[in-house]
């Protein structure tokens, strides 16, 4: 897995205006993007479509890009989801394809690794963490993350009380960051 | 830091993204202002896409994905490209407006020939894409030194692909030619796709087949028309 160093070199190519830094980027964090994508989007045209806008909002980000809020992988991935849920908004709510509660919520147990984008040890515990949410937390977060729900729906959709479902996203997120803790 | 309370309990649910929009709203402020909470903010960020990146499908993004990204960021080179294949590329990366889907027009309306003033001529192009029946129709993006030309692929649900363009006259001995874009192993390759010699509002209908994904461009030629572009594009869009 690159170092954060290498890739904050990128940011500083691409914020320069150097294209194949951009290209780097890609082939370093590209695969677990498009994966991403095609986790939350219909079909593999929309997560290309959808990749596509994302690394043009990096290019055009990445002056502003702050490496102490988080790693560039996270950023990346976070402009990717938010393109995504944007997506799904507006063209993917005319296709009415929009994630099933059922379907999210097996998103987060259902994992495979690609170890190439992944610390393996990293991503052990957090693997390790998301099995041992109880499954009430564990669907939250993948309704929240993958289907891009915001609390009050989930609260709507499952017919739960608010003040649960957010008691439940609190105790889910604490854990999972908990499973990182060490590294700080 | 921020003088106001810290919204611990808020951290997850925004790092989520599972507020709604005024809490979304006032803990995006606070980020903005307080070092500790931006922190504590990454670290849970840091850990969900860990999670992100594990539940991530792991599967093959398309072949030319990564060069069609670089090519787009790629605008110094871009522009030192002296063949056409180099420029189309270049033109290509430019905003086009995505497809606009009409279905409710009842009648087929196609102004031809000269109609005069501008505003005659948008509302012509207006009422000709207004009376598309139905199929799907998907508007080419105009150069920046022809800002007021337009044209839209209509991709009828029966019958073959035609042109809605509107763009002036040509000058005399050339013509406006319509090319349907392939995409080749080294770019995106031009099939003639038919000629004319008017100006204004006017229909042109496509001679070569437009598969899915396929490009279209207009360039002005010869008035007999060229076997390959010999000009920048007018009008393009590089997928319909």
């Amino acid at each position: 897995m690159p170092d954060k160093a290498d890739d904050m070199r990128l940011i500083d190519r691409i914020a320069s205006g150097d294209a194949d830094a951009l290209g780097e980027l890609y082939d370093r964090y590209g695969r677990v993007a498009f994966g991403v994508l095609y986790r939350m989007l219909p079909g593999p045209e929309a997560a290309e479509e959808v990749a596509q806008d994302a690394f043009h909002s990096v290019w055009r980000q990445a002056r502003s890009y702050r490496p102490e809020r988080g790693s560039v992988r996270t950023w990346l991935l976070a402009i990717c989801r938010n393109a995504a849920i944007d997506w799904r908004r507006t063209r993917g709510k005319r296709l009415e394809r929009e994630v099933t509660i059922e379907a999210a919520a097996e998103l987060l147990s259902d994992a495979r690794v690609d170890e190439r984008v992944v610390s393996a040890m990293r991503a052990e515990r957090v693997r390790k963490m998301v099995g041992e949410l109880p499954k009430e937390q564990r669907d939250v977060l993948a309704l929240a993350f993958w289907g891009g729900y915001s609390q009050s729906e989930i609260a709507a959709r499952t017919d739960t009380p608010l003040g649960t479902v957010k008691s439940r996203v609190r105790l889910a997120m604490n854990k999972l960051r908990e499973s990182l803790e060490d590294e700080r | 830091m921020s003088q106001e309370r810290h919204p611990i309990e808020g951290l997850p649910a925004y790092a989520l993204g599972a507020l709604d929009k005024e809490e979304r709203a006032v803990i995006a402020a606070h980020i903005e202002t307080c070092d500790t909470c931006a922190a504590d903010l990454a670290q849970f960020e840091d850990a969900l896409y860990e999670a992100a990146a594990i539940g991530a499908i792991d599967v093959e993004p398309p072949a030319d994905l990564r060069r069609r990204i670089v090519l787009r960021h790629r605008g110094a080179a871009a522009r030192t490209a002296t063949g056409w294949g180099g420029r189309v590329p270049e033109f290509l990366r430019r905003p086009v407006p995505a497809a606009i889907p009409i279905a409710l027009a009842l009648l087929l309306i196609v102004a031809f020939g000269v109609i005069g003033a501008t505003r005659q001529q948008a509302d012509a192009y207006a009422h000709a894409l207004a009376g598309v029946a139905d199929g799907r129709v998907v508007a080419l993006a105009p150069t920046g030194a022809n800002p007021d030309a337009r044209a839209a692929v209509v991709i009828p649900t029966q019958g073959s692909p035609y042109l809605i363009v509107r763009l002036p006259a040509p000058p005399a001995g050339k013509a406006w030619e319509a090319w349907v874009l392939k995409q080749g192993a080294s770019g995106p390759v031009a099939v003639p796709a038919g000629t004319a010699d008017r100006g204004d509002v006017f229909m042109l209908s496509l001679t070569a087949p437009l598969g899915a994904g396929d490009g279209v461009a207009i360039t002005l030629e010869p008035a007999s028309g060229s076997a390959q572009p010999t000009t920048q594009p007018v009008l393009a869009i590089e997928k319909t």
